[in-house]
């Protein structure tokens, strides 16, 4: 009542209408809007979950909820494994490998360099800084080509080798790792270290490291979803399918296959809507397995904690 | 001397530490630059003589002008929508607090695992009249055909649907948590000098967290802007051409693949990524986002 009186009238009568009626229609109204837009993200997840239960036949009769028959996951997973003698495996062997390698090179490569400009006297710092700010805010689809023109250049083209070094390269890392080590770790931690007669690694290996799990995970998860969904860059660097990623296998699929659209490839092939729905499943469904269990690394929030206001 | 030893051999070991990011930094950052900027001026199939006239044969190319509308109507619609939805979704969620709010947040983040091939998967499935789960509000909207959605005038359209729905959730919960960071005090101000829920999330939440959401915009539309895997895959599958070279990226993609023009594809792809490096330079330089990081003049 007393706050009311120092606002202005205006303001007073706004505030008098949203405590009454219109402060319950403004709840139920939020809601309504925060559930559309949850079930609008769900419906998509729960289709491509419930399709390869079913025929191709039944898809597209059924309505787009109903459920086949746990059978026929089984049928469609062995239509799936026909195509080239299961390649799939081999495409999800490749993500897997490519995916950890990745994840390992990039994370470690980041961490020391964030630690780097962070906590030693390295020459040229705010140099190295931007160039590595520049090049984290540059998409890096933008670098396909040109790398291209380079992996061809050393010979390493359809070498997954040219996939996992060029993806490795993670400046958004070095970012997060250096406002990590010197923000989050207070520097008179490393002083102290360093009058004690500790040495930078040695600071780097018994005081900065233990303290960074919260950070290797979230340098993990970016690095991660990054790499498994990767398209463009292996769609370019590689050609024999048996280096494909899964992604690109996928992509493969869909353009080699007469699932979306009859005048592609072979008539007789068994890779209809149902196999194709199966192999997205396997693409998305780590990648949400990662996201749900990082849920609280990514509510703390990544820019807020990143970069202190 | 004691002091000039350490420092000396911090010097080492930082550079040790600094080296294997360097060695990817300059191989994958810097030398793809380079090799692209030579390959651009040098021979081209359409132009033996190299040099410049790579570049002017990009732009006169009669793919280029198309693909360059399209991905500016591509960008015109889908950085806006983004901001204005991120925004207001992380705004309302951030007024939310309780039980509910973590279910919805892990919700709005499953788009994000159907990317690439997937999204398009889906979105055939979504907007195909016959078998869409939105079948009677397309049946209300007048659309009972497919090729009344998938036709030229409307692809910009569908491409946006797919990138923001891809890409929405992740931020929603990333700018959530971009609020989270406002402290509690200045909001407890605002409520007892009388502002309502609005006023707080208008006046109060927003601007503070505009930096945030500038950063974004930035990002948004620098990914935008070289967006190839949904028509590239659109055009190889369901609708054969539908979007063949609809944008810059499929045009850069054709050329050294399909044309044997390396060099025009190597000049339009360091056109695209000077914008992008001017947009990295904007929100480094001119934007207060990265203040307080070491990177602004001491």
């Amino acid at each position: 009542m007393t706050t009311e009186s120092i606002v202005l009238p205006g303001r007073g009568e706004g505030i008098v209408r949203t405590r009454g009626l219109g402060a319950v229609t403004g709840r139920v109204v939020v809601w309504i809007v925060l559930a559309v837009f949850g079930i609008l993200s769900i419906i998509p997840m729960i289709w491509l979950i419930l399709a390869p239960s079913k025929t191709g036949q039944q898809l597209n009769d059924n309505p787009p909820f109903s459920f086949g028959s746990f059978e026929q996951y089984g049928a469609t997973w062995n239509n799936l494994l026909s195509q080239n003698d299961g390649i799939i495996l081999k495409w999800m062997a490749n993500s897997v490998t490519y995916t950890a390698s990745i994840v390992v090179i990039s994370c470690v490569t980041a961490v020391l360099a964030g630690y780097a400009l962070a906590a030693t006297t390295l020459p040229f710092k705010r140099v190295l800084l931007i160039i590595t700010l520049i090049a984290m805010i540059i998409p890096p689809v933008a670098l396909v080509v040109p790398l291209f023109v380079e992996i061809s250049a050393i010979g390493l083209y359809d070498n997954p080798v040219s996939v996992i070094l060029t993806s490795s390269f993670y400046p958004f890392g070095v970012f997060l790792a250096y406002i990590y080590f010197s923000t989050s770790i207070p520097t008179e931690l490393y002083e102290a270290a360093k009058v004690d007669g500790a040495g930078e690694f040695t600071t780097f290996f018994r005081i900065a490291l233990p303290l960074s799990k919260g950070l290797f995970g979230m340098l993990a998860f970016f690095s991660f979803s990054a790499a498994w969904v990767n398209y463009f860059l292996p769609y370019v660097l590689l050609q024999s399918q048996e280096n494909f990623n899964l992604s690109v296998g996928l992509g493969f699929l869909f353009t080699s296959s007469p699932a979306l659209n009859p005048l592609n490839g072979a008539q007789q092939s068994l890779i209809g809507r149902p196999e194709i729905a199966l192999a997205s499943l396997f693409l998305a469904i780590p990648i949400l397995i990662v996201f749900i269990a990082s849920s609280r690394l990514l509510v703390r929030g990544v820019l807020a904690g990143a970069v202190k206001s | 001397m004691a002091r000039s030893r350490s420092s000396r051999r911090s010097l080492l070991a930082g550079s040790i530490m600094f080296a294997p990011y360097l060695i990817l930094l300059l191989l994958f950052g810097i030398w793809p630059i380079i090799q692209a900027t030579i390959t651009s001026i040098g021979p081209s199939i359409v132009n033996p003589a190299g040099g410049l006239q790579n570049f002017a044969d990009v732009v006169a190319d009669v793919r280029f002008l198309p693909a360059l509308m399209n991905v500016v109507v591509f960008l015109l619609l889908y950085v806006p929508i983004m901001i204005i939805v991120v925004s207001v979704m992380s705004l309302l969620l951030d007024t939310v607090q309780g039980r509910w709010n973590l279910p919805l947040r892990l919700t709005y983040i499953v788009p994000a695992s159907m990317t690439g091939a997937t999204a398009v998967l889906i979105w055939y499935f979504m907007l195909e009249p016959s078998l869409s789960p939105y079948q009677s509000a397309l049946h209300a909207l007048g659309i009972t055909q497919g090729n009344q959605i998938w036709r030229q005038g409307g692809l910009a359209w569908i491409f946006v649907a797919m990138a923001f729905f891809v890409g929405a959730g992740n931020w929603i919960v990333v700018q959530y948590g971009s609020l989270q960071s406002i402290s509690e005090d200045v909001l407890e101000a605002a409520r007892i000098d009388g502002a309502n829920a609005w006023q707080i999330g208008w006046r109060i939440k927003l601007p503070l967290i505009r930096k945030y959401l500038v950063y974004m915009g930035i990002l948004v539309f620098a990914a935008g802007l070289q967006v190839f895997v949904e028509p590239q895959l659109i055009s190889g599958s369901v609708y054969t051409g539908i979007a063949k070279d609809w944008s810059l990226n499929q045009l850069s993609y054709d050329l050294a693949f399909q044309s044997n023009n390396l060099a025009g594809s190597a000049a339009l792809s360091l056109m695209l990524l000077v914008v992008c490096i001017i947009a990295a330079i904007v929100v480094i330089f001119r934007t207060d986002f990265f203040e307080g990081t070491g990177v602004g003049k001491k």
